[in-house]
């Protein structure tokens, strides 16, 4: 029985179950212990463990934050490579290549292995000891406004222990912040929908129209859309072959799998989308006045003479969607990059409300009951409220834990300059990026593979699900530390009392999950070891009773309005398009050599940066293959070689994010440009985020020339009338009768 | 054995894959890949990596064509003159087609790739000489030369990246060939296995490709072809393609027919243990 001097509500609080109506086994039958245990090293031999016999555990891939879980192989002590767990509803035993790479990220030569305080320009290995005095020091006689937290998106049992410090900090400034994340049909989804991130059953619907959002590739949670979009593609419920339509400037992965890509004029998307309600009611679709009214002047001809699709395509679109119920329509990231980012999504969001979809293909989604866990998802109008405090000199102490905003915020912001303002900077991190490399003291992490944790994924699958972070193996380096158990230290310096009971970060999940054991399924299960063990052993907790939000469809026409086409810029006549590539993301993970030398799906190009030309832009330019152009922006410029591509609109070119870096180690450093760096500052007007694909640039050749390195051959993607991927047209397949 | 007892006894030694006297028996282990469902993300690619110990050659030698992916995905374009790819793109994962006359085999000059009796096609590292016939011989070039001795190359498996080997699998030396296996060494797991158990290795997820387990649209079938109840036999025979013939029945009919199997350069007879659907699009839009 835990020895307590701090009340009940406090104590839910410590542990993450804070808020919430959920029953808790009542205070007096929780079993409470410390749980120290240790990971215990191969030389101690265990009954699982016998030379050239894997044993399997389960855990949570980290790679991203869509929460696939995974099952890693471990033989003579060492993970050897991950698996997909079948057991999660999200990915059900599948994982992408970036999950793949997880073990490159925990075997990477280039992790931190030391606290590095730094010395004028040099770094000094200290002791942890020191490194935690030292915050605690630069923390005295600092008011808790001046001190600014960012962080990536987290959830979980952290994001709680984070809560908390900040809390024992007397600190409100936590920034989540991610570069790439999609903030915008969030918010957008949110007012369409009443939840930020609903769920879409593209396994169900017939017709898949989707405005840039690259779903088998870098968006949400690409593993479970893939698996849905087998199905889809199979034919869902005995009807025919799913039909995808993709409308874009810029083909992703997505793109090259749909049965019509439609390349749209960038930034009219929002356009094309009100012309096709416009259609449909024209059609004989039923729909309110309001919308009507909405969509009255968005006719056939004008609508096609902004976006670039033809009428006659249009038409074809409309009857498919009239004819094959129900269908999904997706917003995704290249919709939103505009200053008018929440306006193209939300008249994309309506077209969904006018088919009749929201409660069909789009759904609610279960939720998990504890708030205090909820994912704080990121967005850039963070990085921009805490770039304008750095700026300002409000921020005296300033932690940056999985972000790296050196590297990807764009330099007309001035972050790294900023940065320097506040007097004492602490990087949580594994590598030396750009941000780590502006820090004061520098505080090595482990790797995922080696860390405990819970996570709670933005995107629920099916039920509520929290995940379970485990060690896979022995740590490597004597001298990391799990992000937990840094911050149990922190809040211990605060608060030594209610944290006391908890050795480590170990300790304190367990208790935190064995205090709430009837809320997570162990009800049945009287013996804490056993329960535990039980819960490590699938690696997720299963909330099944978990309520699902629920969906309140508001009328989106009202307020809505959408700018003309913008007019090409005279000085700067091209759109630039960075691209997010499925692997690379937004850099973050770009020392793991695999995902270096695993092909671009597009362009097949490794280890490089490229911009993509259309043809025909090529043609009038005089471009080819392999020249180095100079791209030049209001912001900034960069030298890349071309290729020329056809899946791009000739008035916009493309750079994929996530080379280009300064730092990091080995295997990212000196390879590509990072086009972040000469994006525009220009803002979604509603919600404030950085719209990436506001800036317009120029390309001229500098005269240089290199052999473009790639893994198509020297015919590009030119089958010379060889049999060797045949296409087949639908009205001959029946792919609902094959095995 | 004298060159002469060898031409006497033909018969004897040269077993005709794979419509000779000694069927595959109980194993033929064979494929079928979905490229309606193949999205080309490269997972499979990436899981291959990290299975089979392929080393990262960095990007000069990339440049050099000595890349040494196993699986690859090929990524091709209408050719059909429209200004934009408005079909998408079309992708196919490419590896060792395990051909059951494989044409890499004939020209060996040690014998180093050869075919084993559950029909794979193999390939005997400490046998190999760098001949490179072989190679050159594959219509699919999906054959990979060690020019460099990779675990002594700097930064290809530096001190920790060595941990992650998979100590089941050879790391390969300077100067021999390698190619996809079919995940030989799970094969080989998965039927001794089975046969301590005094069973055949069952067609349930108990045996599966390190591609075929990561592909996220599990666009990839895998097991005994041999098997009537195995998936992959049952997708064969219901796109009626022969292991055994260079050109199916189905092709002859006039206008071909709404069945999407097929196998790549099959009229070259090499007999590929991989068979392919067809990728579908829409004609309604």
């Amino acid at each position: 029985m835990l020895k307590s001097d701090f009340d009940r509500r406090d104590f839910l609080k410590v542990l993450g179950w804070g808020g919430t109506a959920v029953a808790l086994t009542g205070c007096g039958n929780g079993m409470v212990e410390s749980g120290k245990e240790t990971v215990v090293s191969y030389v101690e031999t265990s009954d699982y463990m016998i030379p050239s016999i894997s044993v399997y555990f389960n855990s949570t891939c980290a790679q991203c934050d869509a929460g696939c879980s995974i099952t890693g192989r471990i033989r003579e002590g060492r993970v050897l490579k991950l698996e997909g767990n079948p057991e999660s509803a999200i990915n059900r035993g599948k994982t992408c290549g970036l999950g793949q790479a997880g073990v490159q990220n925990h075997y990477n030569p280039d992790r931190i292995r030391a606290p590095l305080l730094r010395t004028g320009d040099s770094g000094e290995a200290i002791t942890w000891e020191k490194a935690y005095a030292l915050i605690d020091e630069k923390l005295k006689g600092v008011s808790g406004n001046e001190v600014a937290f960012l962080t990536g998106g987290m959830s979980g049992h952290l994001k709680v222990l984070l809560g908390n410090y900040m809390d024992s900090i007397g600190s409100k400034n936590h920034f989540a912040y991610e570069a790439i994340g999609p903030a915008v049909v969030r918010a957008a989804n949110k007012k369409s929908y009443g939840v930020e991130m609903p769920r879409f059953n593209i396994s169900k619907a017939r017709v898949v129209l989707s405005f840039g959002a690259d779903f088998l590739g870098a968006w949400v949670s690409p593993v479970n859309f893939s698996q849905q979009y087998a199905q889809f593609r199979k034919g869902a419920g005995g009807h025919q072959r799913g039909v995808l339509v993709q409308v874009e400037s810029k083909m992703t992965i997505t793109g090259a799998n749909a049965d019509r890509w439609l390349v749209v004029r960038p930034g009219t998307e929002g356009i094309l989308a009100l012309g096709i309600i416009n259609a449909l009611g024209a059609h004989g679709v039923k729909m309110s006045g309001d919308i009507a009214a909405a969509v009255k002047g968005y006719d056939k001809d004008r609508v096609s003479k902004d976006t670039g699709v033809s009428g006659e395509q249009i038409e074809k679109i409309v009857v498919l969607l009239k004819e094959r119920t129900p269908s999904l329509v997706l917003a995704g990231s290249a919709a939103e990059g505009y200053a008018h980012g929440s306006q193209n999504a939300a008249a994309i969001n309506l077209l969904n409300q006018v088919l009749g979809n929201v409660g069909k293909t789009v759904e609610a989604a279960a939720v998990v009951p504890f708030p205090q866990m909820a994912p704080a998802t990121g967005n850039t109008a963070a990085l921009k409220a805490l770039n304008d405090g750095l700026s300002a000199g409000k921020y005296k102490v300033l932690f940056s834990y999985g972000a790296n905003p050196v590297f990807t915020s764009p330099a007309a912001m001035k972050f790294k300059d900023n940065m320097a303002k506040a007097g004492f900077k602490v990087v949580f991190a594994q590598y030396l990026d750009e941000t780590a490399l502006q820090a004061d003291l520098v505080l090595p992490l482990d790797s995922a593979l080696e860390d405990w944790g819970t996570q709670v994924p933005e995107y629920m699958a099916e039920g509520a699900q929290i995940n379970i972070q485990q060690p896979l193996m022995e740590k490597l380096h004597a001298d990391t530390r799990g992000m937990g158990n840094i911050l149990l230290a922190l809040v211990k310096q605060r608060r030594a009392a209610e944290y006391k009971p908890f050795d480590d970060y170990y300790g304190y999940l367990r208790a935190a999950v064995l205090q709430n054991k009837a809320a997570l399924g162990g009800a049945h299960q009287a013996d804490n070891d056993i329960f535990w063990n039980e819960t490590l052993s699938k690696g997720i907790i299963k909330l099944d009773g978990a309520q699902h939000a629920s969906l309140s469809v508001k009328s989106g026409a009202a307020g809505l309005s959408l700018p003309e086409p913008s007019a090409i810029d005279a000085q700067y006549p091209l759109q630039l398009i960075p691209s997010v590539n499925a692997s690379l993301r937004d850099g973050r993970n770009t020392n793991q050599p695999w995902l270096q030398e695993s092909p671009d799906p597009l362009t097949t190009i490794v280890w490089d940066s490229w911009v993509e030309i259309h043809p025909k832009k090529a043609a009038e330019l005089g471009i080819v293959e392999g020249d180095i152009v100079e791209v030049s922006s209001k912001s900034g410029s960069l030298k890349v070689q071309a290729y020329i591509f056809p899946g791009i609109h000739p008035d916009a070119i493309s750079i994929p994010l996530g080379r280009g870096h300064e730092a990091m180690g080995r295997y990212a450093k000196g390879y590509g440009v990072n086009p972040f760096q000469i994006l525009d500052m220009v803002y979604d007007k509603e919600t404030g985020e950085l719209a990436l694909h506001e800036t317009r640039v120029k390309i001229s050749k500098t005269g240089e020339r290199v052999i473009v390195v790639k893994d198509e051959g020297p015919v590009g993607g030119n089958q010379e009338g060889q049999k060797i991927v045949p296409l087949m047209a639908t009205d001959k397949a029946n792919l609902s009768k094959e095995i | 054995m004298s060159i002469s007892t060898l031409f006497e006894n033909y018969s004897e030694f040269r077993h005709r894959h794979p419509d000779g006297d000694v069927p595959h028996n109980p194993y033929k282990w064979a494929m079928a890949i979905d490229l309606d469902a193949c999205s080309g993300c490269n997972a499979c690619s990436v899981a291959c990596y990290a299975e089979n110990n392929l080393p990262v050659v960095g990007k000069e030698k990339f440049a050099h064509g000595q890349a040494m992916h196993w699986m690859r995905i090929e990524r091709y374009w209408d050719q059909d003159g429209r200004e934009f790819p408005d079909r998408g793109a079309r992708y196919l994962p490419m590896l060792c087609q395990q051909c059951e006359a494989a044409p890499c085999e004939t020209v060996c000059p040690v014998g180093a790739t050869n075919h084993t009796p559950d029909g794979l096609n193999s390939q005997i590292y400490n046998r190999c000489i760098g001949s490179r016939y072989c190679s050159s011989n594959c219509p699919y070039k999906v054959r990979y030369f060690n020019w460099y001795d990779y675990p002594t190359t700097d930064n290809v498996w530096p001190a920790e990246m060595n941990m992650q080997l998979n100590p089941d699998v050879t790391v390969r030396s300077k100067g021999v060939m390698e190619k996809c296996t079919f995940c030989i060494q799970r094969i080989r797991g998965a039927e001794i296995d089975a046969k301590t158990q005094g069973r055949l290795v069952r067609d349930d997820g108990e045996l599966q490709t390190a591609c075929q387990q990561a592909c996220p649209t599990s666009a990839i079938s895998f097991g005994n072809l041999v098997d009537p109840e195995s998936k992959v036999h049952k997708q064969w025979r219901a796109q009626q393609v022969d292991l055994d013939k260079h050109e199916q029945v189905k092709d002859e009919e006039e206008g071909g027919t709404d069945l999407r199997g097929y196998r790549i350069y099959e009229f070259l007879a090499p007999y590929p243990s991989i068979m392919y659907l067809e990728r579908v699009r829409e004609s309604e839009i």
